[in-house]
């Protein structure tokens, strides 16, 4: 997915570390909701919410109807301000590449999103559903559950996820390291060619 | 547009437990303490190609408010502006305008052109800082002024006035931007509405097929879309004479 450039989500930002957006951003955000909430009920319904993200994300009318069902979590059949600030994190984070970060930070309000029945168990059926949102892969998907699935009941419960998230964070964190090293040593080795040049030159 | 129905046999009919909000760590309070005020380091993991300076909305934003010209100079700039436009502030201003000049660093408004949102906090720290170096300014031009000859008791009364008026001319800033702190900038704004009344728009192509023209839900999103759009030509019109 990615965010339709020029657009307003375009241009915000998460903070880094706590995949949050800052106090600027959020009454800008604010703004904007109120701008779609044409019925002043501090709300967005399936209609508007439909609209926004499908002028702003490049997901199709079944993946939107998911996250506006995931979002709903009052059945009420509208969106509030609070599940549309969370929308929006994760998109960001989607955007940033910082989906395994965002999870990690807040493992909590994720794993109740993934929880659909309230069973406090998450199963690789909802996993799947939601595999677009937050990028996961198959091959993750596979080893979540055989590595992560303490208990055995084919499901994962809070604290399994909790390890999951915690695991997947530090296989990113050492992926940046071995980048930035990476990036390290590529200018030191097309540097000493030109130190060659110059010093022949002197001589 | 559709009252809540279920999705798909066998799931949950009634509301979920609520998620938990998105929470700072060891914060118990929901989402109005979510944010951080802390400064926003560009991610730059927006695509390469993509976003200029020109058209990064930070840079408008701290553009924005910015808008009167003379804001985004160094205060020795300000008090060599001020000679230029004949006014003399006489030697002890310049004196201070020299001295002041090798501070800038510790707050000037030159910091505002990096266009990045450094911290939220600094803002404030900048206009209490030089509210208070107004003052001083102030101060001390016309302490300066008291301790001259007599007989240059003239020269004094002109330059202080004029000094007065040089003051003046900046005070409007101060308060615009005091102004601004409370508002969005225009600039973002206008990308917000223009972004808004294409969505709204398809939005009533919905709405109208859905539940026809004449449903009072349609006739409101009618008149909303109209008064945005008249909000937004007015605007134009503003800015264009």
């Amino acid at each position: 997915m990615k965010l339709k450039q020029g657009s307003f989500l375009w241009y915000l930002y998460l903070d880094k570390l706590y995949c949050l957006l800052s106090v600027r951003n959020v009454k800008a955000l604010l703004e904007y909701f109120h701008l779609l909430d044409v019925h002043h009920n501090n709300t967005l319904n399936d209609v508007l919410f439909y609209h926004f993200l499908r002028h702003v994300t490049s997901w199709k009318r079944t993946q939107i109807m998911i996250v506006f069902n995931m979002l709903d979590w009052n059945a009420m059949g509208e969106i509030g301000f609070d599940q549309f600030y969370m929308l929006v994190c994760i998109l960001l984070a989607q955007q940033n590449h910082l989906e395994e970060q965002f999870i990690f930070r807040h493992s909590r309000p994720v794993f109740e999103l993934l929880d659909l029945d309230g069973e406090l168990r998450i199963g690789a059926d909802n996993f799947h559903m939601y595999n677009f949102l937050f990028n996961i892969k198959k091959q993750e998907l596979r080893e979540l559950y055989h590595d992560f699935d303490i208990t055995g009941d084919r499901r994962l419960n809070y604290k399994e996820f909790k390890l999951f998230t915690i695991f997947t964070m530090d296989k990113y964190q050492e992926k940046q390291k071995a980048e930035k090293e990476q990036g390290k040593t590529a200018p030191l080795k097309k540097k000493r060619p030109h130190r060659f040049i110059l010093s022949s030159k002197l001589f | 547009m559709t009252r809540r129905r279920s999705q798909s046999p066998g799931r949950a009919q009634g509301p979920r437990p609520q998620p938990a909000r998105l929470l700072l760590p060891q914060s118990p309070r929901p989402l109005a303490a979510l944010v951080v005020c802390g400064p926003q380091a560009s991610l730059g993991s927006h695509d390469s190609d993509d976003s200029s300076p020109d058209n990064d909305i930070r840079n408008l934003w701290t553009r924005a408010t910015l808008s009167q010209p003379k804001l985004n100079v160094p205060r020795s700039k300000i008090c060599d502006d001020s000679d230029a436009e004949g006014s003399s502030l006489g030697s002890k201003t310049r004196q201070w305008c020299n001295g002041k000049a090798g501070r800038e660093s510790d707050g000037g408004w030159e910091e505002w052109d990096d266009g990045e949102d450094k911290d939220g906090f600094r803002r404030e720290d900048l206009h209490g800082h030089l509210s208070l170096e107004m003052e001083l300014r102030r101060g001390s031009i016309l302490g300066s002024h008291l301790e001259e000859d007599v007989d240059s008791e003239t020269e004094s009364e002109v330059s202080s006035s004029e000094s007065s008026i040089s003051i003046s001319k900046h005070t409007p800033h101060r308060a615009y931007w005091i102004e601004q702190q409370n508002r969005l900038p225009l600039p973002l704004m206008e990308v917000m509405e223009n972004e808004a009344l294409e969505i709204l728009t398809k939005a009533l192509w919905s709405y109208r097929s859905g539940i026809g023209r004449d449903h009072f839900l349609t006739k409101q999103l009618q008149r909303y879309i109209e008064g945005l759009k008249r909000r937004r030509s007015k605007r134009l019109h503003l800015v264009a004479y």
